[in-house]
């Protein structure tokens, strides 16, 4: 198995400090670090987001999977040009106002970043001003991705959406939006460019909408 | 959980049988699947009359090593015989048991002073076992000066409170709790064992009463079992319980555990 196969093999399987020596250990080989990113790391998460979507591994699983390519990163980052591991963009993700929930939030978040994204997180309860405000610090954001777990937040939602649509920088953004209670139907209804159902096609969501 | 593999025991008719037909695969197959379900601890004992007992022992220790790596825990009531036969075993393993009766500990703790071999001490001594908390504590004292002597440190030792059966029993395990409670308390890197099934002696559906014991020991300190790894509901049980404790990082081991298959439905 190669080096970079083997680093593949470990972060699906969630072993973080196996994943930071092996890492260290494909560098050592002459390993492109670009090449251990992508192919060691990102494609590995990929597949594991794959798995999860099938109902083939737990939650805890993606999480030590992400965890694992963490370290990797770590090790990695010294040797990668700067701004390599956000290669993707940046992403703003945040739980609408008055919902408090974020164990969802936090998953898609992890993806996103596993995905290759620069991904800053604003928390839960976050206004929508809050959120062009941080939009405007950070104007090479590609994405803004919003969570909403209850019925009752989802008004919520519509209204962030709403305030985002109505922003001048609208052309230069996608809205992407998700939670429990949440459909196809209503994301299109709201305004935003895109929905998924759960973290894995989250990550894929926001490549797809990155690149379009 | 350290869980001691309790399958390979002559006091098991199929496996009193075994033993006086010397029929060794089926002794060999126990060890296995037990070392398969994940034994840290591999319980044997002869269950035989003493004058032939050492070389039954023997034999059946032959059986265990070949087919796994898995450590042997020698059972016999007899310290004699324990001293005879333990330094048979490929590894170091579990010595099961002295007490503080007659001269038990005496016999063997010298034995084991410099070796790696660990030691289940059951809390009796030459009054019996003691009826309430305070006596069996005492006893505990005792023995822990005893080791101190020897120089056997408590993560070496495997202590079992002596659980009796739930059905004559008038406060539950709330005795049993309190003694293995304020034992983790003096000693965190203590082993607390117990002889899972003996709870459930006399009553219908034993599993039942087997998996709640298992729940409220290990929630009062118990980290080590003698049991029978095969069987799945218990095994559950235990790595869910040690999830719940929050001694599962992200529920790895649980999760590990059912994908190897030890629990959960057989046919997934």
């Amino acid at each position: 198995m190669s080096k970079i196969a083997e680093i593949a093999d470990l972060v699906g399987k969630g072993k973080s400090k196996l994943v930071a020596k092996a890492v260290q250990e494909a560098l050592d080989e002459g390993c492109e670090p670009t090449a251990i990113l992508n192919e060691g790391m990102i494609d590995a998460m990929a597949v594991v987001g794959d798995r999860f979507k099938n109902n083939e591994i737990f939650v805890p699983e993606m999480l030590v999977a992400a965890r694992a390519m963490k370290k990797g990163v770590e090790v990695l980052k010294p040797y990668l040009a700067t701004g390599a591991t956000g290669a993707m963009g940046k992403l703003i993700i945040a739980t609408v106002a008055g919902d408090l929930h974020d164990i969802g939030k936090n998953l898609v978040a992890m993806m996103i970043e596993s995905a290759g994204f620069e991904v800053i997180d604003l928390g839960v309860d976050v206004p929508a001003e809050k959120i062009i405000e941080c939009y405007k610090e950070n104007e090479d954001t590609k994405i803004i991705a919003l969570s909403a777990l209850l019925t009752t937040t989802m008004p919520s939602l519509k209204d962030t959406v709403a305030a985002l649509n109505m922003a001048d920088f609208r052309s230069d953004i996608k809205v992407m939006v998700g939670g429990a209670p949440i459909t196809q139907e209503f994301a299109d209804e709201i305004g935003a460019d895109g929905y998924s159902e759960d973290a894995a096609s989250a990550a894929t969501l926001a490549k797809k909408l990155a690149e379009a | 959980m350290i869980i001691i593999g309790e399958k390979i025991n002559g006091s098991i008719p199929a496996v009193a049988k075994a033993i006086a037909d010397r029929d060794a695969e089926f002794i060999k197959q126990r060890a296995k699947i037990q070392a398969e379900a994940g034994a840290a601890f591999i319980d044997c004992c002869a269950s035989v009359e003493e004058a032939v007992e050492a070389e039954t022992l023997k034999w059946m220790i032959d059986c265990i090593q070949e087919v796994t790596d898995v450590p042997i825990s020698v059972d016999s009531p007899s310290a004699d015989v324990l001293a005879q036969v333990f330094s048979y075993c490929k590894r170091p393993g579990l010595i099961n048991s002295v007490s503080m009766e007659g001269d038990k500990a005496d016999k063997i703790f010298p034995l084991i002073a410099d070796t790696k071999w660990e030691v289940i001490c059951l809390l009796s001594d030459d009054t019996g076992i003691p009826k309430c908390a305070q006596d069996r504590l005492k006893v505990f004292g005792n023995l822990m000066e005893k080791a101190k002597e020897y120089g056997i440190s408590p993560s070496r030792m495997h202590i079992d409170p002596l659980v009796e059966m739930l059905c004559t029993s008038e406060d539950g395990i709330a005795m049993n709790e309190e003694v293995i409670s304020t034992i983790r308390e003096q000693y965190p890197s203590i082993h607390i064992t117990a002889a899972v099934s003996n709870i459930s002696f006399n009553l219908p559906v034993r599993k039942l009463i087997n998996i709640g014991f298992t729940v409220l020991a290990m929630k009062a300190g118990l980290d080590s079992a003698i049991l029978d790894p095969t069987n799945r509901d218990l095994l559950g049980i235990i790595y869910a319980t040690e999830a719940l404790m929050g001694l599962d990082d992200y529920c790895m081991e649980y999760i590990g555990a059912y994908r190897e298959g030890l629990i959960g439905p057989v046919n997934k």
